[in-house]
């Protein structure tokens, strides 16, 4: 049987259970937003260990001439060496929705013996046969394809081909196809010559035999297998080794995920605020009852003992509601983010630890955020309890301000002065809900700065559409034909290549691409960071872009570098740096590049148009293609500029809106606090409420008080969270750099972000407040007067 | 000492229960200092029942709580049951208190939210002085010594001005007290319901209970074995 003492606590809550209600709610949210974070991260990275892991991600790539079966051995023999294999990458085009989009075929010679970056079969025939495709499961939806049904593809001279897709199949390795725009898809060597395309294997795959290598000590290891595969007189031209064990989009999530998981602990930690009112507001209430029972024996101990046991009963109700709820959240953003690594949630059973720790962290913060008010309330002596005549003290030093406002009717002014009666308390409700607000304006001013970025990023690019040929031409006749193409208003050939920074001690950086216009380009113009832009006249100048410097920050400006391009070192001189976008990317010149590349010629081109529209622009690039290939000038595939720019905005904005949710979920935790404030606002006035309606307040007087008060509260917090949303814009901005890119941060909000801002919470204020705005008019003035 | 302070020497028979020498309490007011009590000396003996009587002002309530702890006073000594009160600290008060006097308050004063019984057993709880399967038991005992067992499992909203103040009683005996300190007792009561908790405190007397009660009723003084009477802080003779 329970104490007298706990069945004070647990009668006492249920007594007031409607602003109990209401602070379980706000705790609960703040658990449950943390705990779904929790959550996501513990399922994916499990699933990330188990799938990704499991699928034997090779440890380096060497890319070289054709791979037999005696080289194979060779490598195999290298004692550091567990695993290899070999298999081929082609791009191409595949008919997609009526156009061509870029297609990436992969052929191995055995299937079945694939040991490294294994591909699992889902659906259909494994491995593919001679003729026919395999589609990776996550090009699936983009590409249209169902199984049984062919699907058109275009490689390189070849004619385009209809081929049967027999089977779907799963790669973890892969970025998912739907959101990168590209059909994956599996097949035979023979397959890649039908198509007319290379069909020699020539990327060597290895596997190291100790797994805990470094990244480090596994470059060392695949330059003993450059040399090897060197010392059979082949050339290598790349060399690429990945981070070890972790996926390509890992990074980005777990930055993505501890961002957000840090801004639901703040929601936890501000609905710590609401315990802080409402034991605070219990406390003040029960003065009296904390006088008799120091009267009739109870130590300070004892009563604060019962006050926190009253706080522990929260969070464990707390606990009990958010702890499902966080799980649901967690499961589902979990199988979001497993889809954007491209793996599948199996097994959706949460780790007990991570259960635990929101149970333990729900059921303690309220004990926390009381311990302060019930060690200052129990101290209390039963002199000064009983002497206390309870309900309308409140005095604050803001009385001599507040009285010299006048003006504004009575009943207005009543509200004015209520709202600041209690100063601690509507300083702890502001804050919560400004706080909230920050976080909103702080992801807004998020989105104007991703959206400025992405300006600032494809301003230089003064062209509307991007061109792709089967094979390379003279640069001279493409924009020969280009130029009198209806609708083209500048046309220029361009060249790429694949180069890696060849360093001191043999090894090579990671890959990079050099994009290459003509000299004096007027198509594309960069705002050199230092150094500066690419000049007519010049040869071995090389631009590179602010991610390729960080990756390799011996490429200053002025310094000679060897760069190993088509498998052969070149000298060269970085001239300048510019912003360059996320990636690791550089700029030459196109003489210099096409001629490293390989015959001088060029296998792309940009053209600029007057034609505005999307629906108009693609019916001229329709145009244009026809143009072309009736010159001779077959098309791989076309991109317009403002579809890539639109693809990349969406990725990054919806980072930016991941970030964002968590501004909701302490808006809500805000709004939950000014409700409970509110409730105990108007429990607290009964009997001034009663003495209102016995000089003639009528309900909508009394409603309308109450109403002002909480928008008053509510119009603080709008000003508050304005200069707060400048370091929130900061730290919204540099978690948005860790996971994706820099921007640089918009610190001003935008008066429309402003003014939204005001619409909200003014919103949030009337939904709060309406509660106890009718409770209040639900006040008979004898049962308020008759109120202790 | 501490034995003194807390009284665990059971006082002798003939030594008053309660006593207090050259007690003077006084309160600071933006107006000057203010006497509330001066110079009190007074004795009382086991089992009386005193009535400490007076105008508005003239420093009953502070006399009583100055008896139960809940002040200090300026000067002087005031002992309870063996106890030098005016020496404890307020943690040693809290735990002195709840097994040395039982307090009687105007309004009741009973916890709204715990049942009669309940009531009566908090103070058994917070002392610890009986083993907790006796607690009910004893709590019911007294319920039934007042009149009112059979309110034992309401709470005090649906109980009578006369039944609360009799829980009230029965609260202030939870833990077998020294020295019942009754403040105006009747004062929220009807004349017929003051009469019945006059004789309730009269037969609590007869059983050998100390009673100091505060009044200004003239019907309830004469219940009393003693009255004391305090003009402007002092008592008059």
């Amino acid at each position: 049987m329970l104490d007298p003492r706990w069945r004070k606590v647990l009668r006492d809550l249920w007594l007031h259970k409607s602003r109990t209600v209401l602070v379980v709610l706000a705790i609960a949210a703040g658990i449950a937003g943390a705990g779904a974070v929790l959550n996501t991260w513990a399922l994916v990275r499990r699933v990330t260990r188990e799938q990704y892991l499991a699928s034997n991600p090779a440890s380096a790539t060497l890319f070289t001439d054709s791979i037999g079966a005696g080289l194979l051995a060779r490598v195999r023999a290298l004692p550091e060496v567990r695993e290899v294999q070999a298999r081929r990458t082609v791009f191409g085009s595949a008919r997609v929705q009526g156009g061509w989009s870029t297609a990436v075929l992969f052929a191995m010679d055995n299937y079945s013996a694939n040991k490294i970056g294994m591909v699992k079969p889902e659906t259909g025939t494994w491995p593919p046969a001679d003729g026919a495709l395999v589609i990776e499961r996550s090009s699936l939806a983009f590409s249209g394809a169902s199984v049984g049904e062919p699907l058109s593809v275009l490689v390189g001279n070849g004619e385009p081909l209809a081929l049967p897709v027999t089977g779907i199949a799963r790669d973890v390795g892969l970025a998912p196809g739907w959101m990168e725009h590209v059909v994956y898809a599996f097949v035979t060597p023979a397959t890649l010559a039908r198509l007319g395309a290379p069909s020699t294997l020539g990327e060597l795959q290895i596997l190291v035999r100790d797994a805990s290598l470094d990244r480090e000590a596994i470059r060392r290891v695949a330059y003993d297998v450059k040399a090897a595969i060197e010392g059979t007189g082949r050339r290598v031209t790349n060399v690429d080794v990945p981070e070890p064990g972790r996926h390509v989009h890992a990074d980005q999530m777990d930055s993505l995920l501890y961002t957000q998981g840090a801004f639901g602990l703040l929601a936890l930690f501000l609905s710590g605020f609401l315990v802080v009112n409402l034991i605070s507001a219990m406390l003040a209430g029960q003065v009296k009852e904390i006088g008799i029972m120091k009267a009739i024996g109870a130590s300070p101990k004892q009563l604060a003992g019962m006050y926190l046991g009253l706080a522990l009963v929260l969070g464990l109700l707390a606990s009990a509601l958010a702890l499902p709820v966080a799980a649901f959240i967690g499961r589902e953003y979990a199988e979001l983010k497993a889809e954007l690594l491209n793996f599948d949630l199996t097994g959706t059973a949460i780790p007990f630890w991570v259960i635990a720790l929101q149970g333990v962290v729900g059921a303690l913060l309220p004990v926390a955020a009381a311990g302060l008010p019930v060690a200052y309330g129990c101290r209390i002596t039963v002199s000064e309890a009983l002497r206390d005549l309870g309900l309308t003290g409140g005095q604050t030093a803001s009385w001599g301000l507040l009285t010299r406002v006048s003006g504004p009717a009575r009943p207005l002014l009543l509200s004015l002065r209520n709202a600041f009666r209690r100063r601690q308390r509507m300083a702890l409700t502001l804050l919560a809900l400004a706080t909230g607000g920050a976080v909103y304006l702080g992801a807004l001013n998020l989105r104007t700065s991703i959206r400025g970025s992405v300006d600032l990023l494809y301003r230089p690019m003064r062209f509307e559409l991007v061109l792709r040929f089967t094979r390379s031409w003279p640069a001279d006749s493409v924009e020969a034909a280009l130029k009198v193409t209806p609708g083209v208003s500048g046309a220029e050939a361009w060249s790429s290549a694949v180069a890696a920074v060849a360093h001191e001690d043999g090894t090579l950086g990671d890959a990079f691409s050099i994009t290459a216009p003509p000299a004096g380009s007027k198509l594309l113009a960069y705002e050199a960071i230092s150094g500066r832009w690419l000049e007519p006249g010049d040869s071995n100048a090389l631009v590179i872009s602010r991610g390729l410097l960080r990756d390799e920050p011996g490429l200053v400006v002025g310094r000679e570098v060897t760069l190993v391009v088509g498998g052969r070192p070149t000298t060269w001189t970085v001239v300048g740096v510019v912003a360059g976008g996320p990636g690791t990317s550089a700029f030459g010149p196109r003489e210099t590049v096409s001629r490293l590349a390989g015959d001088g010629r060029v296998a792309g081109a940009v053209v600029a148009t007057e034609i505005a529209g999307p629906a108009l622009q693609l019916e001229w690039i329709g145009w244009v293609r026809g143009e072309m290939e009736s010159a001779g000038f077959a098309v791989q595939s076309t991109q317009l500029l403002s579809e890539g720019r639109r693809v990349m905005e969406d990725h990054l904005l919806m980072v930016a809106d991941f970030l964002g949710v968590m501004a909701w979920l302490m808006i809500v935790v805000g709004g939950l606090g000014l409700a409970s404030t509110m409730s105990l606002a108007v429990l607290e006035r009964t009997r001034e409420i009663g003495v209102l309606r016995a000089i003639g307040a009528r309900h909508r007087a009394i409603l309308t008080m109450v109403q002002v008060e909480g928008l008053v509260i509510a119009v603080l917090s709008w000003a508050v969270a304005i200069p707060l949303s400048v370091p929130m814009s900061v730290l919204l901005g540099q978690a948005f750099g860790r996971i994706m890119l820099p921007v640089p941060v918009s610190l001003a909000p935008e008066m429309t972000g402003v003014m939204l801002w005001l619409g909200l919470v003014v919103a949030v204020s009337v939904v709060a407040c309406a509660w106890p705005a009718f409770r209040a008019t639900r006040i008979t003035t004898a049962a308020a007067l008759a109120y202790e | 000492m501490a034995s003194v302070l807390f009284g665990m020497t059971n006082p002798s028979e003939s030594q008053p229960v309660i006593a207090l020498r050259d007690v003077t309490k006084t309160y600071p007011s933006p107006a000057g200092a203010f006497t509330a009590l001066a110079n009190v000396n007074l004795t009382i003996d086991r089992g009386e029942f005193v009535a400490v009587v007076g105008q508005s002002g003239s420093g009953k309530s502070t006399l009583l709580n100055l008896l139960a702890g809940i002040d200090r006073p300026t000067t002087g000594e005031v002992m309870v049951g063996g106890t030098a009160v005016h020496a404890l600290s307020e943690r040693a008060k809290s735990q002195w208190r709840g097994r040395a006097v039982g307090i009687v308050f105007q309004f009741f004063q009973l916890l709204p939210t715990l049942t009669a019984v309940e009531n009566v057993m908090l103070p058994m709880d917070f002392c610890g002085t009986w083993p907790g399967r006796e607690r009910k038991g004893r709590a019911l005992a007294l319920l039934k010594r007042l009149g009112v067992a059979d309110q034992a499992n309401k709470l005090p909203a649906t109980l009578s001005g006369g039944q609360q103040q009799r829980v009230a009683v029965a609260r202030a005996l939870a833990n077998a007290p020294a020295v019942l300190l009754a403040d105006e007792p009747t004062g929220n009561l009807d004349s017929r319901t003051s009469e019945a908790m006059m004789d309730v405190l009269a037969g609590l007397v007869r059983e050998g209970q100390t009673i100091v009660m505060v009044t200004h009723e003239q019907a309830v003084i004469q219940h009393a074995s003693r009255t004391v009477t305090l003009v402007d802080g002092r008592i008059h003779a």
